[in-house]
Formats: C-alpha cells, structure tokens, sequence
C-alpha cells in the first residue's frame, strides 16, 4: 500500500492536463481537447487539441496549446473554439502573444517562430520568451543571454549576457530577473539599457519566480522566488531597492532573524513553483502534488494530488482539475 | 556511472560473450580451457549478468542498485528476454523514485535533479514516452547546466526515436563538458567528454547526420588510443577487465565499454558507406579488447571470403544465439547457398540455434521443432526461440478464408501466419489469389512510429498481433491516430518479415 502511494506521489504528469486562464474563462487542455470554461466552470466550448500538452497561451482571441514532444501548436479561436494543429520547430517551450500574433520558442531548434510568419535563429538553448512593451525578449541558458527582438521584423535588436543556466525568466515592465538554482543568485537586467543589474543572493535553491506586485509610484516591483530546499518562497522587492538590502533580507531570513522575511512563507515541505494573479499567491510542490496558498509566514494547503500545469489562478481564486472535473476555490 | 549508450547498435546489438578479457587471457583460456570451453561456452553476457546480480545483492547504494537493474535489463535485451529486461526496468524506475523521494525530503535538490534523470531513462527503455519527456524536463529545470542531465536528456530521447531532440540535448552536454575542461584536464574529464561526443554521434546517426557522426567518433577512438589514456589501458591490461556495459561504472568500465561502442558505430557508419576494408579494421579493433563480442563478429561474417564466413557465423551464434538481426543475417546466408556442409552440431546453444535454421531452410519443420522445444525448456522466456517456434508452425497451407467466399474477414493471427507462410512460399493457387483480391480485412493494428503533420498521421508498418506488416510507401490518414488503431486492408503479398498490405480505411 505504501508503494503505491509512493508511485502516485512521483507520478510524472503523463496523461497531462493543463489549466490555464484566458481573461476570465478558464482553458483546459487533456486528452487531445482543449475546453473553455466560464468563470462559473461552465462549459462555453470543446475543441480539438494536442496528445501530450504542456503549456497553454492565451491571448485576446486566440488559445495555443503547445506540445512539446510532438512539434506541434494547437491553435483555437477562443470564440468560436475552431481549432486549427500547426507544425512547430523542434521542442516548442514557450510561447506569448502580440496582438494577433503567436510567437512560439522551439528550444531545440534555437529558433523563434511567428507562426505563419517569419523565424529568427536564437543563442544554443532557448528557455523562456517574455513581452514588455510590444518587444520580445528571450533567454537563452547556455550562453546566459538575453535577447531582444522586434516582433515586426522578427530581428535580434540588442543582447544582454548575464549567466547561464538560469531556471526561470521573469519581467516587470522594467527590470528583468532570472533565479540560479546552483548559485543560489537571483540577476537582474534594465530593459531600458539592456545592462546587467545586480547579482542578489537568494536563498539556497531559488527555482521559479512571480512578480506579485508591479511597480508604481508608491512601490517597488514585489517577487516571490520558490526555494524547494528551503522549503520556503521569499518574499522581495524588486530591483527599484537598493539591491544590498534585497541581499541583506535573504541573509536575514536564512538566519531565521526574520527582520527583513516576515512576508516569506515556510511550507512543510519543498515548493518549486509560485504563481501570482492580483493579491493572490500560490506555491506548489511537484513531488507531492500539493498546492498552498501564501497567507503569512505559513503555507496553507488548498488542495492535494493535483497534477503539476493542473491549476490556474482566476481573477477570484484558484481554479484547478481534480479527479476528472474542474473545481473552482474562491 | 556514465549511460553510454541507449541507442540501437548494429546487427548484432551490444553487450557481449564468452569468455576473452583482453589479449593475455584470451590466450590463456585457449590454451588451458579449451577442451572445457567447448563443451560447455557461455553466451557473452553470462559474465556481465553475473556481475550486475552480485553488484545488486551486494551494494545497496542508490548508483549500483539502479546501474545494476538498467544494465540487467539491456543484457536480457540483448538475449531476446524482453518480459524479463522490463522487469528490470521497472525496477530501476522503482529505484529512482524512491531516490527523488528521499532527495526531496532531504532538501538535496541535486540528488534530486540526478535521481529524476535516471527515472527519465528508465521510463525511456521501457517505452513510456510521455512520462520520460516529463521526468527528463523535470530533471534539466534543475540542472540545465549539467553535462550529464543533458546526456541523461540524449540517451532518453535518442531511445524514444526522438533523434532532433537527442541532438539537441548531446550539443548541450558536448558544450557545457568542453567549457568544463580545465587546463590540464584529468583522464575522468577527458573520458567525459569522450562519452558525450559518443552520445552526440550516436543522436546524429539517428537524424540521418552521418558525417559529423563520423568525425566524432573518429575523434573519439583516436582520443581513446592517445597517450592520454595510457594509464587507463595500463589498468584494464593489468585487471584483464573485459566487460561491456551500458550504465557503466568507473573509469575503467567507462573506458571498455565507450571504446566497444564507439568502434562498433564507426566500424557500421564506414561499412554503409561501403569503405569496406575500414570497417573490417574498426571491427577487428573492437575484437581486439572484447574477442567474443556479437556484433564485430557478426559484421566480420557479413564482411569476409565465403570460406571464412561459417566460422565468424559460428563465433557470433556463440557469442550471442538469440540476436534477431544475427539470425536472419544466417538465413539470407543459408538462402544464398552459402552455407555449405554447416554442420548440424549440439555442441553449444548457438550451434543448436544454427541447426534450427538450417533445419528450417531444408523444410524440416519438424526436426526443427524439436530442437526450439528443446532450447525454450532451458531458455522459457526466451523471444527469439518464441518467435522461431512460431515459423516453425506456419505451413504452407492456404487459410481457410480463401476458399469460403467470404469477402469481408477478421482474420485470426494463425491464419495471417498461415497466408505469409503461404505466399512466401508461393503456394496459392490462382483460385486462392483470385479469393485473396477480393477480401476486405479488418483487424487491430499496431503501428511502428507515426508522424503527425498537417492533420494527417502518417504511417508505414506495424504489427497485427505479433505477424509484421508494412504499406509499399508511407500513408497520410487524415486525422490524429494512436499508435493502435482499426485498419481495413487488403492484402497485395508478403515481404521477407511478414504481409504487404493496402490500407483501405483507418479507425480509432
């Protein structure tokens, strides 16, 4: 009996189900189809989709759902839910939207596609491709770069090179940021100039990266960083501090002073993914499929055996798939 | 532990033999055992077999009890025991899950990272493609910047015939490993790197790249000839180590086993490429450090005089009786006429395989029979004897659907072994061919890899139950298939592996 909880637990998300938010419904995509949903988790329409999905973008009118293994994009009209399969380049990773357009990352093949458009070849390894201000801005891990690209003529305009092999690519508008895993290193970069920023300690495995609160005239960008090893999600300002008291809050917050972490969360066990929507923050464990919800200085459970991609922040909660249905928690 | 090598090798497939161990006790052997030798030789792998199984029941370390299992599992590959090879398999997942339990709880996210590398690879061997993605992806989130992960990331791919992703991953490893390189760089980093740049070729042969390949595995070999690795032959002179394995462990098994595998793929890339006499030299190489291994010796055969191919046949059976690819490798031989006065001996198990299929090509079915009964009692699990077993059977009696009129049939796989049996042999009458180009027929199917593109899966071969099929050039159905499907068909001959069929409609 032990076993096989233990298979379950490790079970990789093989018949994977994906939940993503499009504006206010609610995509899911398992099976080979892609359903939307209304905030009510009622059923607008069901559509043709991808065997093996893993990851969903959603923009103003279209749905894509990626499949990495297959070379393929599922596009869906989020309408009338036409759905349309389209050949990608080797490994399609990540994806976002400009407007109309899909710009999808094939990581193998170094590329970044306009589906139905023009490529551009990228530095080996392509990762994470973010947008601010209608420009496209890809991280590359093996050279530690980011590159900038301008959408209409699909051409690397500048390039900053920080370190490779970072785990998560996050932007706020005006700063960029990429946790470190093996260094234990959250980086930044200016967008404006496109120069490295600072170089921050950041607990002992940061993994993945949300910004919670963008800047504003009163306010520092906010980032959550998981940290599996820690068992912890860091709560810090954004490069718009002095980066030497981001420094000196990790610091503090590893020697438990608590003088600079009273916002980071402590789980009971290793959160490796966080996600941000409005004032609410989740964290997530892969290995054991559990899903927290920031609250103080403890993470408090919101739902267990939950598959990793299955579940979404909505403009009013959580809403996540679980045992063959789709549940919203408010 | 360094996985070397998850790709198909050459006919003859990997692992090894018998009893040679280098130059020195291969001459020992030859002179003090050989009288015992003959009697009683052991399959190649008999060795390694018992090695992994002592590895297992002695070290319960996390690295030798998944090595052990993974390397368990291709032995028994290798011998035609797939039911047993994916028990061990599952094993080696077991291992690795309850490795990145542990990691986790531990806060050590980089046993973690590792532990999830190797589940990736053992989901690969055992066919489960989705959850290798997944775990593999998993592994390199952590650790992308790992020479091995990526490597781990190729082998998997390269097992999932994923061969651009497999490239991709083993540019990535080859990169990070030769940065990594310091200035005066140990043998353990050199054969690291010498390990990724094996893996890099064996991804490109996969994706039909085959003159980079070719480089790199020049590269390599020669690498592993310099002085560079002087002390390290020195070692493995001096323990007269010998085995091959694909998970291996230490440097020196490291350095046999890449040396056995970066031989065998450059000896089979200069022998497609007809440079006949190099590739003899790349086989006779890697016979110089393994002299019982299968597949140099059943591409010598392939390769040599007429007079001297009955002997390389015998040493390859010896070395491996239950290679697929070694057998009807024999049976072309045995069809050309080739095989002379082959003697009909008991002596070894590859000899008793060599007398099937002589036994066999002289229609003695019978006879032949009797001999498989007699090896499935020593050998139950045993594929390859199943299969032999199975060819045995088949008559060359028409089915018995050809003469009921029938015009739409579900046959049973008896009777599609029955009609292959009987058109290979061309035994139908007119009034049976005539019957056969009229019947429809319906069965599950089982297709080989499928690509979808543009709406349309595209197919070329697969299986009904286990009598092979293929269509005369790959078919695009409309629509997204499984691998397993409804086929309507018909049937328009047989090939040397099993029917030629028309497809007429595809069902989920």
């Amino acid at each position: 009996m032990k076993r096989a909880v233990l298979l379950l637990l490790l079970a990789m998300n093989a018949d994977a189900q994906i939940v993503a938010t499009a504006g206010s419904d609610i995509a899911l995509a398992q099976d080979g189809r892609v359903e939307l949903f209304d905030a009510n988790a009622r059923r607008i329409w069901s559509a043709d989709g991808v065997e093996a999905p893993s990851r969903i973008v959603a923009g103003t009118d279209r749905i894509a759902v990626l499949d990495s293994l297959a070379n393929a994009v599922q596009l869906i009209d989020r309408s009338t839910g036409r759905s349309q399969r389209v050949r990608t380049g080797e490994t399609p990773v990540d994806a976002v939207f400009l407007g109309r357009d899909l710009f999808v990352l094939s990581r193998d093949a170094s590329r970044l596609e306009r589906v139905g458009g023009s490529a551009v070849v990228l530095a080996p390894d392509p990762a994470f491709v973010r947008t601010a201000n209608n420009v496209i801005y890809v991280y590359s891990r093996l050279d530690g770069v980011v590159q900038e690209i301008e959408p209409a003529t699909m051409r690397i305009t500048r390039t900053v090179t920080l370190a490779p092999f970072a785990s998560d690519f996050e932007i706020d508008g005006r700063t960029g940021y990429l946790v470190y895993p093996a260094d234990a290193k959250l980086r930044t970069f200016a967008l404006s100039t496109m120069k490295r920023g600072s170089d921050i300690a950041a607990g002992a495995v940061p993994v993945d990266l949300a910004v919670t609160r963008r800047e504003n005239a009163l306010s520092a960008s906010r980032l959550a960083i998981a940290d599996p090893s820690a068992k912890r999600v860091w709560i810090t300002e954004g490069e718009q501090s002095v980066a030497r008291a981001i420094a000196r809050g990790f610091i503090r917050g590893l020697l438990g002073l608590g003088l600079f972490s009273p916002k980071s969360s402590d789980f009971p066990t290793g959160v490796d993914r966080v996600v941000s929507r409005g004032s609410m923050t989740v964290a997530y464990d892969s290995t054991t499929q559990t899903l927290y919800r920031l609250q103080g200085s403890k993470g408090q459970v919101v739902a267990r055996d939950i598959p990793p991609g299955a579940f979404a922040l909505t403009d009013s909660g959580v809403a996540l798939w679980q045992n063959g249905a789709l549940r919203l928690i408010h | 532990m360094k996985p070397l090598d998850d790709c198909p090798l050459p006919p003859g497939e990997g692992a090894a033999q018998q009893r040679v161990r280098g130059a020195h006790l291969a001459l020992l052997f030859a002179l003090v055992a050989a009288p015992l030798v003959a009697q009683q030789p052991r399959i190649a792998s008999d060795f390694e077999i018992a090695q992994m199984k002592q590895q297992i029941e002695r070290a319960h370390d996390f690295v030798s009890q998944l090595s052990g299992h993974l390397n368990l599992g291709d032995l028994y590959l290798t011998r035609s025991e797939s039911a047993t090879a994916r028990a061990e398999y599952a094993k080696a997942l077991e291992i690795a899950g309850h490795e990145r339990l542990s990691a986790r709880k531990a806060s050590d996210i980089t046993r973690y990272a590792t532990a999830t590398a190797y589940a990736a690879l053992a989901n690969a061997k055992l066919g489960d493609g989705a959850q290798a993605f997944a775990a593999a992806e998993e592994a390199i989130r952590y650790t992308s910047g790992s020479a091995k992960s990526w490597n781990l990331y190729s082998s998997a791919m390269t097992l999932l015939r994923r061969p651009q992703k497999a490239v991709s991953a083993a540019r990535n490893a080859v990169a990070i490993a030769s940065r990594e390189l310091a200035p005066s760089p140990s043998v353990a980093d050199k054969l690291d790197l010498a390990v990724y740049e094996y893996s890099l070729a064996s991804s490109l042969i996969e994706s039909g790249e085959t003159t980079e390949a070719e480089r790199l595995l020049r590269t390599v070999t020669s690498a592993l000839r310099s002085s560079d690795f002087a002390s390290l032959r020195r070692d493995v002179a001096r323990k007269e180590s010998f085995e091959i394995y694909s998970s291996a462990r230490g440097d020196e098994a490291a350095y046999l086993s890449l040396a056995n595998r970066a031989g065998l793929r450059l000896a089979s890339l200069l022998e497609q490429r007809s440079d006949l006499g190099g590739a003899r030299s790349e086989y006779e190489r890697v016979l110089e450090l393994r002299t019982d291994d299968p597949t140099a010796l059943a591409a010598l055969a392939r390769l040599s005089t007429a007079g001297e191919r009955e002997r390389y046949f015998a040493a390859a059976f010896d070395a491996n009786p239950f290679s697929m690819a070694l057998i009807r490798e024999y049976q072309r031989h045995l069809g050309a006429g080739e095989a002379g006065g082959a003697p009909l001996s008991d002596e070894t198990t590859g000899a008793q395989v060599r007398k099937v299929l002589v036994q066999m090509h002289r229609g003695e079915r019978r006879g032949a029979g009797e001999t498989l009964d007699a090896l499935l009692q020593r050998f139950p699990n045993n594929d390859t004897l199943r299969t032999l077993r199975r060819e045995t059977e088949v008559t060359a009696e028409a089915p018995a659907f050809l003469a009921s009129k029938r015009t739409n049939v579900t046959p049973t796989e008896t009777e599609l072994r029955q009609l292959v049996g009987a058109l290979q042999a061309d035994k139908l009458t007119p009034e049976q061919r005539t019957a056969l180009d009229h019947i429809v027929f319906t069965s599950k199917v089982t297709f080989d890899a499928g690509t979808t593109k543009d709406g349309q899966t595209i197919f070329e071969s697969g299986r009904i139950g286990d009598v092979r099929f293929k269509f005369s050039e790959p078919i695009a159905f409309a629509g997204s298939f499984g691998m397993e499907a409804k086929l309507t068909y018909r049937i328009l001959g047989a090939t040397d592996s099993g029917l030629l069929l028309e497809p007429v409609r595809l069902e989920r």
